[in-house]
């Protein structure tokens, strides 16, 4: 922003590679679960994981690995295949690579499952689920990656951004047919923490675990756990893009010294708050307390309605002053559109209105849906209602997201084949596109290569690397292009 | 339909005023509905199978 541009910011700026716009990176990370139906014999998590990482074990001998599209695909603890997005400068770009991933998913299942039926029988038919939790309770995750600027501390994140993070799940909640009853999360009832390092023992809604992927003196890379796997591709979108905004919103006025209008919202028990709101339907109107000034609760409650409405309305006026220079660091999401669609949703919430909502929220899809079994079957039991909402999640053999679609009842936001054109295709503008081309020409190549998030290196016919720091540059660094000459083996590389 | 969010939903539809808001508001819900009924439709042959089956055979270890 010009008004920051004075020399010391901009001097600081230029050591350390800091953007002072309003640029960001997101990443999607999603753990999806597994199972198989239908075989002459039982099937675990771990077989079916290990029958579909096969294909990927054999190309690149290990389970964890990168991809075309610069994305890393891996097999997580507890039999989880886990797809993280490449670096995205734009929520829609970010929705594009997570939907290559159900890409990916289906076409591991459903190849595994041809080898699973040889030894299994002609019925077995494999399940990944895009979901949070599986039967027996065990809960799973999809976590958001947000870089930040640095000088945005923890403290402030807790107080000015999880309220926000607990109350969005209004709109971006995928639901669950809990056995105490319809929760519009998957996960509240797992999540034990505020802020912290831990993300197995205990389960926080934001890791702190410091990890930038970048300059971590300009940056730090918020890693939010409170969120639900998405099937509505407007979910997945307006999440980031609120996200997105709410940051920008926190960092302006860190970096101007001024408040951020999101004053007295800290929560005085972020747990029981994701709670309550997880049950928004017992109760729309539940108070969620408030800290005071001294940092205790002081009585003062909030419902979740009106702490979302607080943070549109600051959100708001911030993108009527900032508009442009919001919608330079957003290659193809309009600052205006996000407004729109989280204007529409705070409304139809208002408004009781199931029906409009069940068109782009998933948990009210899975309500719309219960409300239509019962009308042919008032007694359905709760596990039909779960097979059903299973059905939803089952990216490589359900039916139901793909009915929904067809008959209008769910909309689609990215084009019909923009998940499968980023099964390719990095997203434009990111560090991820060099990443992409590397692991392209060393997979046709035949040749040992590795990756991290900042590196990547070429093993065999030579040793080379390429360390790229910065994610929001997609330029070619002499390095790189040595990497890539060592990797054609043309004379300039190998030496 | 939870009681509370029903009640908001009744309220704003009077306060829209008249009858036949109401009436339409209702003819569009049972058309709604029916395009769920051939969604539905459109997977009975899967729902049939055992749910009990389907819902325990997914067990996972937990993970993060």
């Amino acid at each position: 922003m010009p008004q920051l541009r004075d020399s010391s910011t901009r001097a600081m700026h230029e050591r350390t590679g800091m953007r002072d716009g309003f640029e960001r990176i997101f990443g999607i990370e999603t753990e999806y679960g597994v199972s198989v139906t239908g075989a002459d014999k039982a099937v675990d998590a771990g077989q079916v994981a290990m029958t579909m990482f096969q294909p990927v074990v054999s190309r690149a001998r290990s389970t964890n690995t990168y991809l075309d599209n610069g994305s890393r695909l891996y097999l997580d603890v507890g039999s989880h295949p886990e797809y993280a997005t490449a670096e995205a400068a734009d929520p829609m770009d970010a929705l594009e690579q997570d939907l290559a991933g159900e890409h990916i998913m289906r076409r591991l299942a459903l190849d595994a499952q041809h080898r699973l039926r040889a030894g299994h029988g002609d019925h077995a038919t494999i399940h990944v689920f895009k979901n949070n939790v599986d039967s027996a309770g065990h809960a799973f995750g999809c976590h958001e990656n947000y870089l930040v600027r640095r000088f945005v501390n923890l403290e402030l994140i807790e107080e000015q951004l999880l309220p926000f993070l607990i109350t969005r799940q209004l709109y971006t909640g995928a639901g669950r047919f809990a056995e105490s009853g319809f929760q519009i999360t998957q996960r509240a009832d797992f999540l034990d923490e505020a802020v912290s390092s831990a993300t197995t023992r205990a389960r926080p809604m934001i890791n702190t675990r410091d990890e930038a992927h970048a300059d971590p003196e300009s940056y730090r890379r918020l890693h939010v756990i409170i969120g639900d796997s998405n099937r509505s591709q407007w979910a997945t979108w307006l999440k980031l893009a609120t996200t997105h905004l709410v940051l920008c919103v926190i960092e302006d006025a860190v970096r101007r010294g001024v408040p951020s209008g999101f004053e007295g919202l800290a929560l005085a028990d972020p747990t029981e708050a994701n709670r309550t709101v997880s049950r928004f339907l017992d109760d729309p109107e539940a108070g969620l307390a408030v800290k005071g000034a001294d940092g205790e609760a002081n009585g003062r409650t909030l419902t979740a309605m009106r702490i979302q409405r607080r943070y549109f309305d600051v959100v708001e006026a911030f993108v009527h002053e900032h508009g442009d220079a919001i919608a330079a660091g957003l290659p193809r999401t309009s600052p205006e559109a996000i407004l729109d669609a989280w204007r529409w949703a705070l409304d139809a919430l208002e408004r009781g209105d199931m029906a409009a909502l069940a068109q782009r929220v998933d948990w009210a899809v899975k309500y719309r849906l219960a409300e239509a079994v019962r009308r042919r079957k008032p007694q359905v039991s709760r596990t039909a209602l779960e097979r059903l909402e299973l059905e939803y999640h089952d990216v490589a053999n359900g039916r139901l997201y793909g009915s929904l679609v067809a008959h209008g009842q769910l909309r689609r936001i990215a084009d019909r084949d923009a998940g499968d054109k980023a099964v390719d295709t990095p997203p434009q503008g990111t560090r991820a596109a060099l990443r992409g081309r590397f692991v392209r020409v060393a997979r046709e190549a035949n040749a040992q290569f590795s990756c991290d998030w900042t590196t990547c290196t070429l093993a065999s016919p030579v040793r080379r690397e390429a360390v790229l720091l910065d994610p929001f540059d997609a330029h070619s660094t002499a390095e790189f292009t040595a990497l890539m000459d060592a990797l054609r083996g043309e004379a300039g590389g190998v030496r | 339909m939870p009681q509370q969010f029903q009640q908001t939903q009744h309220e704003e539809q009077q306060s829209g005023g008249e009858d036949q808001v109401l009436a339409s508001g209702a003819a569009q819900q049972q058309e709604d509905f029916d395009v769920l009924d051939s969604v539905l439709d459109d997977i009975e042959s899967t729902l049939e199978t055992s749910a009990e089956d389907y819902v325990s055979s997914f067990v996972q270890k937990g993970g993060e």
